[in-house]
């Protein structure tokens, strides 16, 4: 309910700008400051009397605005003439990682071209399918939440992203194994869904 | 149920005692504001601070001083704020001028409003033929300069200019660039040498390695193509962009220079190259016609299986 009420509400304020503007005044930084202390000591006291007290609590509510990862001020790190930190040589998450992430992108291809051109169900090459095929989207993913999720801003979210997304992994892996090993295996699957 | 359709009605009559603006919450059919979010009624009191600017439409227009018989008025509108009133939002500011007037290139354009219709806009020029790299801005969604974009003779179409993308201002058109200029301090941007030359004289380099240097050592630096980058974007503070990678690049090509391991080494982690995921907008949006992309692609290949 309060929810309905609070935009009328927010126009009852907005009926008499000098109030509104004071009333946001924990919020924005307004013109208040700018004027003298003798001013400032006695304004807020007068704005209070002249805003019925639930106006107020209901505009601190819907004002409050929920943004994903808004824009902080700027920060430099050190003097103008600094460079920036260069970062440890990681091999593991540079270069061999991006080779391995070629090299399991380039290796899905014929492998998802063989069972069209051979028509052959063989095991083993499914299960290579299906765990590269786990690899490559799990790369595909972690690439998403490090661009998405910066560590430095949001540690916490950014460890719980990694986390949901190896269990996930996992999940996946164990899903696939059991369907290879107890049912008929993906490449006979899409072969029934494409005849279906 | 009826009881509650009745409570309805009589909650939307009004009357003299109920004021109009409590109706507001409930659906209707002939109040079109009442279904705008709450956050729309609060967004005329409190300021999104990640704001899109006030629209042009809603601020006043500067219009061509004495304009002739047979002018050829075109408008500009152009992003302004003032940091000596931080309170306020940024807004988009019409201009109106009259091409006959006017030199033929978006720089020119500026200079003259700047001149003879507004001084208090801001914005970087300095040699006005595309070798400085100062007056980079997004002009019609575009990241160019400006010294080198023509101006539209389409007058029936407003252009509209803003400063670079996700940059911080300084003010109207100038955006900060201090972290760029610190990224590319870090590459270490000059010849790295141990060794003496050979005959005592200079370093020589045969036609064939000069040729590796061409579409590298062209670069102004003007950050259009880093600006330009969605990858840049989101992660500025550890992605060097791809300006920076090019110049990196141009050192690592270079055959006089000693370090291309450590220059390597120092791209080899997930943030500062493996961002780029060839997007490819630096080489739609370089001024200079160079391809930023490529000369990335060449690092991860030279890094590739070693």
């Amino acid at each position: 309910m309060a929810s309905i009420m609070r935009p009328g509400l927010l126009r009852q304020g907005l009926q008499s700008p000098a109030a509104s503007q004071r009333m946001f005044s924990t919020i924005t930084s307004s013109s208040i400051r700018q004027t003298s202390p003798l001013v400032q000591k006695l304004r807020p006291a007068l704005a209070r009397s002249a805003i019925p007290k639930s106006t107020r609590i209901a505009a601190f509510h819907a004002t409050q605005r929920q943004q994903i990862l808004p824009p902080l001020p700027q920060k430099i790190k050190g003097t103008l003439n600094d460079p920036t930190p260069i970062p440890d040589p990681a091999p593991v998450h540079g270069s061999y990682h991006w080779s391995f992430e070629r090299l399991v992108a380039v290796g899905l291809v014929p492998l998802t071209l063989a069972p069209f051109a051979a028509g052959s169900l063989n095991p083993v090459m499914d299960s290579i399918l299906c765990a590269l095929l786990v690899v490559h989207s799990h790369i595909g993913f972690e690439s998403c939440i490090i661009d998405y999720i910066p560590k430095p801003r949001i540690p916490v979210a950014r460890s719980l992203a990694m986390w949901a997304l190896r269990i996930g992994t996992i999940t996946l892996g164990v899903a696939l194994y059991s369907f290879e090993t107890n049912d008929v295996g993906i490449t006979e699957a899409v072969t029934r869904l494409w005849h279906a | 149920m009826a009881a509650t359709r009745a409570l309805a009605r009589l909650a939307t009559t009004r009357t003299a005692l109920r004021p109009a603006v409590l109706s507001r919450g409930f659906a209707s059919v002939t109040d079109t504001h009442a279904r705008d979010p709450v956050s729309k009624t609060a967004e005329k009191i409190v300021p999104d601070p990640a704001r899109k600017p006030t629209p042009e439409s809603k601020t006043s227009t500067v219009k061509e001083p004495e304009p002739a018989k047979d002018a050829k008025i075109k408008s500009f509108h152009i992003y302004r704020w003032n940091p000596d009133e931080p309170t306020s939002k940024p807004r988009m500011q019409t201009y109106t001028l009259d091409l006959n007037k006017t030199g033929p290139m978006m720089l020119d354009a500026l200079i003259r409003i700047k001149n003879e219709m507004d001084p208090t806009l801001t914005f970087r020029r300095s040699c006005r033929e595309g070798i400085c790299g100062s007056c980079a801005m997004n002009i019609d969604g575009v990241n160019t300069l400006a010294c080198l974009c023509r101006i539209p003779t389409d007058t029936a179409k407003a252009s509209r200019i803003y400063p670079l993308p996700h940059m911080f201002i300084v003010k109207d058109l100038v955006p900060d660039m201090t972290l760029f200029y610190k990224q590319y301090r870090s590459i270490k941007p000059y010849l790295q040498r141990d060794t003496p030359p050979p005959d005592g004289r200079e370093y020589r380099q045969s036609k064939a390695e000069r040729k590796k240097l061409d579409g590298l050592y062209e670069c102004i630096l003007c950050a259009c193509c880093s600006t330009s980058c969605p990858s840049y974007w989101w992660n500025q503070e550890e992605y060097l962009g791809p300006a920076v990678l090019l110049q990196s690049y141009r050192w690592i090509a270079d055959s006089r220079d000693e370090k291309k391991a450590e220059r390597q080494d120092a791209l080899n982690n997930s943030m500062s190259l493996y961002r780029c995921h060839t997007i490819l907008n630096c080489s739609r949006t370089c001024p200079k016609g160079l391809n930023p992309a490529l000369a990335i692609a060449e690092i991860k290949k030279s890094m590739a299986f070693t």
